[in-house]
């Protein structure tokens, strides 16, 4: 089906509702008109057939009509348009005005006939009233001019309907046009959108009504896509920044080591080296892409129902050597229940004590905390964090030392914002707070889930 | 054990070509999907190793033929595809596991050797050992030279792991996920600290090292002769 543009449809309505109207209006007044003339035939055939009957009274057979005709006939001269009929009570025609007029005899009462190109409006009684037997009169009215008047008026009806349509069809173009204006605006601001513009919105408040709540919706996608964007962006200039080290590593390595020959050990320590780098630059992508299915919605936790103390209980179990090792003490304190996806949840909680693990000087505490509700505390004693930096600290590639990362074993700096996007996929929200000489992060789990 | 790698990336197809002959399995490799379907079908291999993006026939409709003829070799997927969804479409075909790339040789070869080993009848054995190592499984008791070793139940099951597969060098995120169930890679170094203290224990008091450790790839316990 082809498509009709709003404007040409909204014309179109347009157009047909006047014609609708204007029609009705032509024909309620021509049928008034109409009506109107029936109402001054019937009267002015009522007053003549009165006169007539007068004259003719007591005739009962068409000899004693002959002798009134003369004054009938004079009568009927006064007036050219109309025409009267005899009949005796047998139906045989004692007397016409004019030929070419119907055949009779007709019922009694007001009629419109039409004979020889001409039209009649008749009136049939019988001379005496209420007898049947007595002659019948019929006055025929000519009333070609009124049909002519009313077919006249007919085709001006039909004009009328043909130009008020085509008149409101132009109008309608031209206001639909101009009402559409700011849809054709969106239409302009939607095209005018490109990766380098995704700051343009459309004016909300100059907006009509009825698109006003399109024109929020659109703006709030134009918003979504430019987040999108940029997060998209800055996740290619992470990556890329992230990467140029590692490989220029590896570059000036390998094409070191290739320079002249050298021994079999110290081939085997180049590609050992290759490796360590290659192998962070792997790490390091699968993370990116774990954040960045996270941050497209992709990432859809499992729904099992957890024991959160039994699984703090694994990952301190996992990490007691590292701690001990550290001299650093860890203790969970308290029981919670979850809805959640297990792995990750390990993922992420795992994240939060190799970081606490890191900044924990030896003979501090970390503290896992759980409850009340669905909620985890993960403490540890340390150097006090600046407050600027604590919701920072779970931007990705964010150190707290920027100048920490040298060399490749080092932390990416990925891991506490893995832990949040596992916790935002959760319907969590993670926070950061520092007092008393304890740096706490804080999941809590919202209860309704 | 023969396995089938069906690869179109030339040099991803070589490596691991050169990588599991070395490792002791004869490989065929094939560059894509319709040759790989046909070498699948006719040839009997002990695993397939297959690619998802290939030329002709994807890995998917491979694993399906495979699986229509009524074979039941086992089938790894390498991807470089990421998403839960293709997993989940994987594993409904019947592919018995998943890498995705970038992952480390020393991974892969751990798994086919996994794979491979699930289809012979479970060990019943109920003593582990290795030279003078003897770990009792029934008893949890661990000895080296008739001295008993005490051990925590995580350095019991990781010895266990390693005596059960010795000889291979397992990774540490293989390690991690058998010993301890943490199913991701973490930069942390758990698994080395966990490895040194088993090693006090075990080596140390010997003079013939049982625990290797293999740079940059894992650890393997086997007797060296040096």
């Amino acid at each position: 089906m082809r498509r009709v543009s709003l404007g040409s449809r909204l014309a179109l309505l347009f157009a047909a509702c006047t014609a609708a109207v204007s029609l009705g209006a032509g024909l309620i007044f021509s049928r008034a008109s109409e009506q109107h003339f029936v109402e001054l035939d019937q009267q002015l055939l009522d007053s003549r057939l009165s006169l007539f009957r007068t004259q003719l009274a007591g005739i009962t057979t068409p000899a004693e009509l002959q002798a009134r005709l003369p004054a009938l006939r004079d009568e009927l001269g006064h007036q050219a348009d109309l025409a009267l009929r005899i009949n005796g009570s047998d139906g045989a025609t004692w007397f016409e005005s004019r030929t070419g007029l119907p055949p009779a005899p007709l019922p009694d009462g007001l009629a419109t006939l039409h004979a020889q190109g001409t039209d009649y409006r008749s009136l049939a009684v019988h001379l005496a009233q209420g007898a049947p037997q007595s002659p019948q009169l019929t006055l025929y009215l000519d009333i070609t001019h009124h049909q002519h008047f009313l077919q006249g008026m007919q085709r001006l009806i039909w004009l009328t309907v043909g130009l008020s349509a085509l008149a409101t069809a132009l109008l309608g173009a031209w206001a639909a046009r101009r009402g559409l204006r700011p849809l054709r605006q969106m239409g302009q601001v939607a095209a005018s959108v490109s990766a380098r513009s995704l700051t343009t919105r459309l004016p909300v408040a100059q907006m009509p009504e009825e698109l006003a709540e399109l024109a929020t919706a659109m703006n709030a996608m134009l918003q979504r896509l430019d987040d999108a964007f940029q997060r998209l962006s800055a996740f290619s200039a992470d990556i890329a920044h992230e990467l140029r080290t590692p490989l220029s590593n590896l570059l000036t390595h390998t094409q070191v080591t290739l320079t002249r020959p050298r021994s079999l050990e110290e081939y085997r320590e180049a590609l050992h080296g290759n490796l360590e780098e290659l192998q962070w630059m792997a790490q390091m992508i699968n993370d990116m892409l774990f954040l960045a299915k996270a941050d497209h919605g992709l990432l859809v936790p499992g729904q099992a129902p957890l024991v959160l103390n039994d699984e703090v209980d694994a990952l301190l179990e996992y990490y007691a050597p590292l701690a001990e090792d550290s001299g650093v003490q860890m203790l969970r304190e308290g029981e919670a229940l979850l809805q959640g996806d297990r792995h990750m949840l390990r993922r992420a909680l795992s994240n939060l004590l190799d970081n606490a693990l890191r900044f924990t000087p030896a003979g501090g505490q970390i503290r896992v905390t759980l409850g009340p509700g669905p909620r985890i505390g993960v403490a540890n004693t340390g150097a006090a964090i600046e407050p600027t930096v604590l919701p920072r600290l779970f931007d990705r590639f964010y150190r707290v030392d920027p100048a920490r990362r040298e060399g490749s074993s080092e932390h990416a700096g990925l891991g506490l914002a893995i832990t949040r996007s596992i916790v935002q996929a959760h319907g969590g929200r993670i926070r950061a707070e520092c007092a008393d000489g304890w740096t706490r992060f804080v999941i809590d789990f919202t209860e309704d889930r | 054990m023969k396995l089938l790698i069906v690869e179109d990336q030339a040099r991803t197809g070589q490596y691991l070509s050169q990588g599991l002959n070395e490792a002791g399995f004869a490989t065929e490799l094939a560059t894509d999907g319709e040759t790989g379907q046909f070498l699948a079908l006719t040839g009997d291999h002990d695993l397939l190793i297959l690619d998802v993006m290939l030329p002709g026939r994807d890995g998917w409709q491979i694993l399906q033929a495979v699986r229509q003829a009524g074979l039941d070799t086992p089938v790894l997927f390498l991807t470089a595809r990421d998403a839960v969804e293709d997993r989940v479409h994987g594993l409904e075909l019947g592919a018995d596991d998943y890498l995705v790339k970038p992952f480390a040789f020393s991974e892969l070869l751990a798994r086919v050797r996994s794979l491979l080993r699930r289809g012979a009848s479970p060990s019943q054995d109920t003593t582990l050992g290795l030279a003078d190592l003897r770990l009792d499984l029934i008893r949890r008791r661990a000895e080296r030279a008739g001295q008993r070793i005490d051990l925590t139940a995580k350095e019991f099951a990781l010895l266990e792991l390693l005596l059960r597969r010795q000889g291979e060098v397992l990774p540490k995120s293989l390690i991690a996920s058998q010993v301890w169930d943490m199913n991701f890679d973490s930069d942390t170094n758990v698994i080395e600290v966990a490895i040194r203290r088993l090693r006090l224990k075990i080596d140390d008091p010997h003079p013939n090292k049982l625990i290797h450790t293999v740079r940059s790839m894992g650890y393997v316990l086997e007797e060296r002769t040096e």
